[in-house]
C-alpha cells in the first residue's frame, strides 16, 4: 500500500509558478514574470500579472527552464530560452518573429561561427539589438536581429556570466557568477569599476547586479542569499536578507525605488520589498506538482513507472542542461535496478519526497554502484521549510552518505541525520554531476 | 618495555591535565544528573571495548565509586565480527571494574547465516520479531548477506539487539560514549535525549557523557589518568568496529600520536570529500 500524505497537482499547469527567475515591472505596472518550471522540467512559462495578481498573459510553448522574458519596446517579448539554447521573439498574440534557431540558414550559428550555449538574460539596446549573457560560452554578447556579432566579451575574463546590462554611459554591467564578481566594461573592454575579489565572502555566486539612478549597484548575491546596495567606492549601504534561506536570483529596481525580487525554487515567489526591508507585493501561485510519501515507497524498485522511472521516484533535471536520463542494469537480480546517465556539466536528480518529524534522527541507507564517475555520485538528503524552501544554502550542507568517484562496485552506504526544528518535509536524492552512471538498489529510511 | 595496553606513554603537563579534568568533571556531572533521574537498576550502559564507550564506561566506574553503588548494567554488542584484542581487553576490564555485562547478540541471525560472514540470510529462517523487523524498515527482498556493516545488518544486530536489552531490563536510561567531533551527524547532539516509544522500539532516554571531548582530549585524558584501552590503538586503529571493516589509520602510529585535529577519524572513501565538495560548490543556485 502506497501512502501519500499530499498528492501534489499536475505538472506543467499554465500559471502554477514553480520557479521564477526573472522579473520586471511593466510600464503598465503589471508585472512580468520568467517561470523556469518544476525539477522534472515542465511548467516554463512567461507570465504577466497585474497588481492584483491576476495573471492576464502567458506564455509556454516548447519553453524549457526559460530565465528571462523582456518586454520591448514594440510591445514584443524576448525569451531566453535557456535550456533549448535560443533567443525567442514573441508578439502579444504569441506568434514568434524571431528564433535563434533560425539564424544561418537554420543551423541557429551567430556571425562568429557560435552557438548560444545556455544563454541566461537578455535586454534590448538602445538600437533594438540585444545584450546576452551566453553562460557555457563564457561571455556576454551584443548581437542583432540576424544572429550577426557585433560585440563580444568574456573568454578568460569571465566564468558563467549570468546577467550584462547596459548603462547609461554607455557601458556594461556583468555578473561574473562563478568568478564572484561584479564588473562594468567599456565599450573598449576595459574594467572601469568591480566589486568583488573572487572570495565567496564577498560575492557568492552574484546573479544579477543593476546600477541605481544614485550611481550605486544593486547586486544579487545569491548563494549568500542577500541583496546588497554598494557604492562606487565599494561600501556596502544596505542589505536585504530573510530570515530564511532564500534563494534569490534576480533584483530589478522600480519607478517606485522599491525591488522586486525573484525568489527561485525556494520560495516560488517574486517579492517586491521596499528600502525598509518590508515586503510591499508578493506574487506566488504555487501548488506541488509532485506527491509527498508517508513513508519512502518502492526504495527496492521493483515497480517501474510508464515513464520508465522507477514508480514513485522522480527524475529531476533542473540542473541538467538538457542531459541525462533514468537507465535500468537488466541484469540484475532479481529485478533490474535503476541508475543515472549523465554526460555535461550541471547535475542530474533521482528523488522522492518524504514526511519526516523534526526532531527526530533518521538512518538512511542504501547499495550503490558507479560507472567511470568523472564527478561525484552520492544520496542526499533536503529538508524544506514551511514555503518549500530548502533549509540549506548549499548542497555540500546537505546530509549526505558516500561520495562516489570513478568506478566502484556494490557497496553499502549508510547515514543517521536529525531532521532540522524547521522541516515540513524532506526529498532523498541519488545525485550525479559531470559524466558517467550510478547504480542504486535497497534504499532504506528509517527513524531510530 | 612498557606493558602493553597501558598507561599511555605521553607526556601531559599540569595545566594540561586540570584541562583534561575540567572536562572530565563536566561528563561526571552529567552522569550524575542521570543518577538524580533515574533509579540505578533504570540505567544501562552500551560498551564496545573501544576508546568513547570506554572513558564513559571509566567517568561512569567513578561516579558510581563516589556514591557506593556498582555499575549499571552494561551491554555490549556481539555482531559476529569481533577482534579477539577487544574481547581481551574487555574481559580484563570487567573484572578489574566489577562489570554487570550483557554480552548481546541477535542469535537468530547468527543461526540462520551459521556464524558465517557473507552467508545468505533467507527471511524466511528468521524469528517472528526479526521477520517483523525487517518489515518495519522497508526491507522488500527474500534474502540478504550477513555483514554487520549494511543497513539490515545494521539493524538487525545492532538496533534490535539494543532495543530488545532495553525491553528486557526495562532501561529507562542508557549511556552512549558519543562525541560531537566523531562525525558531522553528532553535531547537534545533546547530552540528554528523550526517544519516544514507538512500534518495536522502548520509550527511553540517551545519556552522552563525554560529547564534549575532542579525539584529543579524549586521547589525553586517557594518558593524563592512565586509563586503560585496548591494544588495537596502538598499532595504528583510531576507530574500531567490526574485524573486517576496520581499517588502520596509520601504519604502528598510536592513534594519540596521530594528526587528529587534521584527518578523519574513520578511514574510508570519505578521503576525496574536499575534492568532490568543490566540485559540488561550483553547481548552479543550489
Amino acid at each position: 500500500m502506497v501512502e501519500v500524505i499530499s498528492t501534489g497537482c499536475q505538472r506543467g499547469i499554465p500559471g502554477n509558478v514553480e520557479m521564477p527567475l526573472g522579473v520586471e515591472r511593466l510600464p503598465n505596472g503589471n508585472t512580468l514574470i520568467t517561470d523556469a518550471g518544476d525539477e522534472a522540467g515542465f511548467g516554463s512559462e512567461i507570465v504577466e500579472v497585474d497588481p492584483l495578481g491576476n495573471i492576464v498573459w502567458n506564455y509556454h510553448e516548447g519553453l524549457r527552464f526559460a530565465h528571462t522574458g523582456r518586454r520591448l519596446r514594440n510591445g514584443n517579448t524576448l525569451i531566453t530560452d535557456t535550456t533549448n539554447n535560443r533567443l525567442v521573439e514573441l508578439t502579444p498574440d504569441k506568434k514568434i518573429v524571431m528564433n535563434s534557431d533560425h539564424w544561418s540558414g537554420g543551423t541557429g550559428q551567430l556571425s562568429d561561427g557560435s552557438h548560444l550555449h545556455y544563454p541566461n538574460e537578455a535586454f534590448e539596446m538602445e538600437d533594438g539589438t540585444f545584450l546576452l549573457t551566453d553562460r557555457n560560452n563564457d561571455r556576454c554578447i551584443q548581437v542583432d536581429r540576424e544572429g550577426k556579432v557585433l560585440w563580444s566579451f568574456g573568454g578568460k575574463e569571465l566564468h558563467h556570466p549570468h546577467n550584462a546590462n547596459p548603462l547609461q554611459n554607455g557601458n556594461i554591467l556583468i555578473s561574473d557568477s562563478d568568478g564572484n564578481r561584479i564588473l562594468e566594461i567599456n565599450r573598449r573592454q576595459e574594467v572601469v569599476w568591480s566589486y568583488g575579489d573572487g572570495s565567496t565572502q564577498i560575492l557568492w555566486w552574484p546573479r544579477g547586479a543593476i546600477r541605481l539612478e544614485n550611481g550605486n549597484t544593486v547586486i544579487t548575491d545569491s548563494k549568500n542569499h542577500r541583496i546588497i546596495e554598494v557604492s562606487p567606492a565599494g561600501k556596502v549601504l544596505w542589505r536585504f536578507q530573510t530570515e530564511h534561506v532564500d534563494k534569490f536570483y534576480i533584483t530589478h529596481a522600480t519607478k517606485e525605488a522599491t525591488f522586486l525580487i525573484a525568489c527561485t525554487d525556494g520560495h516560488h515567489q517574486v517579492i517586491e520589498v521596499d528600502r525598509t526591508g518590508n515586503i510591499v507585493w508578493l506574487f506566488r501561485n504555487y501548488r506541488r506538482p509532485v506527491s509527498i510519501y508517508a513513508r519512502l515507497t518502492n526504495g527496492f524498485f521493483k515497480e517501474i513507472g510508464e515513464n520508465g522511472w522507477p514508480k514513485h521516484w522522480v527524475l529531476a533535471t533542473r540542473l541538467s542542461e538538457g542531459g541525462g536520463s533514468v537507465v535500468w542494469d537488466q541484469d540484475h537480480k532479481p529485478n533490474p535496478c535503476p541508475g543515472l546517465e549523465y554526460d555535461r556539466s550541471g547535475a542530474l536528480f533521482l528523488q522522492q519526497s518524504l514526511m519526516v518529524t523534526p526532531g527526530a534522527t533518521y538512518r538512511v541507507g542504501a547499495e550503490i554502484k558507479t560507472a567511470s564517475a568523472k564527478g561525484t555520485a552520492c544520496l542526499h538528503l533536503d529538508f524544506f521549510d514551511s514555503h518549500g524552501g530548502s533549509l540549506y544554502h548549499a548542497i555540500t550542507e546537505m546530509p549526505s552518505g558516500n561520495l562516489f568517484t570513478g568506478t566502484n562496485d556494490w557497496t553499502h552506504d549508510m547515514f543517521e541525520t536529525k531532521v532540522p526544528i524547521r522541516t515540513t518535509f524532506a526529498e532523498l536524492r541519488l545525485y550525479i554531476n559531470d559524466s558517467g552512471k550510478v547504480f542504486i538498489r535497497n534504499v532504506m529510511m528509517n527513524r531510530i | 618495555m612498557r606493558r602493553k595496553g597501558m598507561p599511555i606513554d605521553k607526556e601531559i603537563s599540569e595545566k594540561r591535565k586540570r584541562q583534561c579534568l575540567k572536562l572530565v568533571e563536566i561528563s561526571k556531572d552529567i552522569v550524575r544528573q542521570a543518577f538524580d533521574r533515574f533509579r540505578p537498576e533504570e540505567l544501562g550502559i552500551t560498551w564496545t571495548g573501544g576508546k568513547d564507550s570506554g572513558l564513559t564506561l571509566w567517568i561512569i566506574h567513578q561516579v558510581c565509586q563516589d556514591k557506593g553503588i556498582s555499575l549499571p548494567k552494561t551491554m555490549i554488542i556481539g555482531e559476529g565480527d569481533e577482534f579477539e584484542e577487544i574481547e581481551q581487553f574487555v574481559e580484563r576490564t570487567k573484572k578489574e571494574w566489577n562489570v554487570p555485562l550483557e554480552i548481546c547478540r541477535n542469535e537468530d541471525v547468527l543461526k540462520a547465516a551459521n556464524n558465517t560472514l557473507n552467508a545468505s540470510i533467507e527471511v524466511k529462517a528468521l524469528n517472528e520479531r526479526n521477520r517483523a523487523e525487517l518489515q518495519r524498515i522497508g526491507f522488500e527482498d527474500d534474502e540478504f548477506p550477513f555483514e554487520a556493516e549494511s543497513y539490515v545488518g545494521n539493524h538487525l544486530m545492532k538496533t534490535v539487539v539494543f532495543n530488545q536489552f532495553l525491553e528486557r531490563n526495562k532501561i529507562k536510561g542508557i549511556f552512549q560514549g558519543l562525541r560531537w567531533d566523531e562525525h558531522p551527524a553528532r553535531f547537534n547532539d545533546e547530552y540528554f535525549e528523550h526517544k519516544e516509544g514507538e512500534y518495536l522500539a522502548p520509550d527511553h532516554t540517551r545519556i552522552r557523557p563525554i560529547l564534549h571531548f575532542t579525539e584529543k582530549d579524549l586521547w589525553d585524558t586517557y594518558a593524563a589518568f592512565q586509563i586503560p584501552y585496548c591494544v588495537l590503538y596502538e598499532r595504528g586503529y583510531r576507530s574500531l568496529g567490526a574485524r573486517t571493516t576496520s581499517q588502520i589509520s596509520v601504519e604502528g602510529i598510536p592513534a594519540w600520536e596521530q594528526d587528529l585535529e587534521n584527518t578523519e577519524e574513520r578511514v574510508g572513501r570519505r578521503q576525496d570529500k574536499e575534492k568532490a565538495m568543490e566540485r559540488m560548490r561550483k553547481l548552479g543556485y543550489m
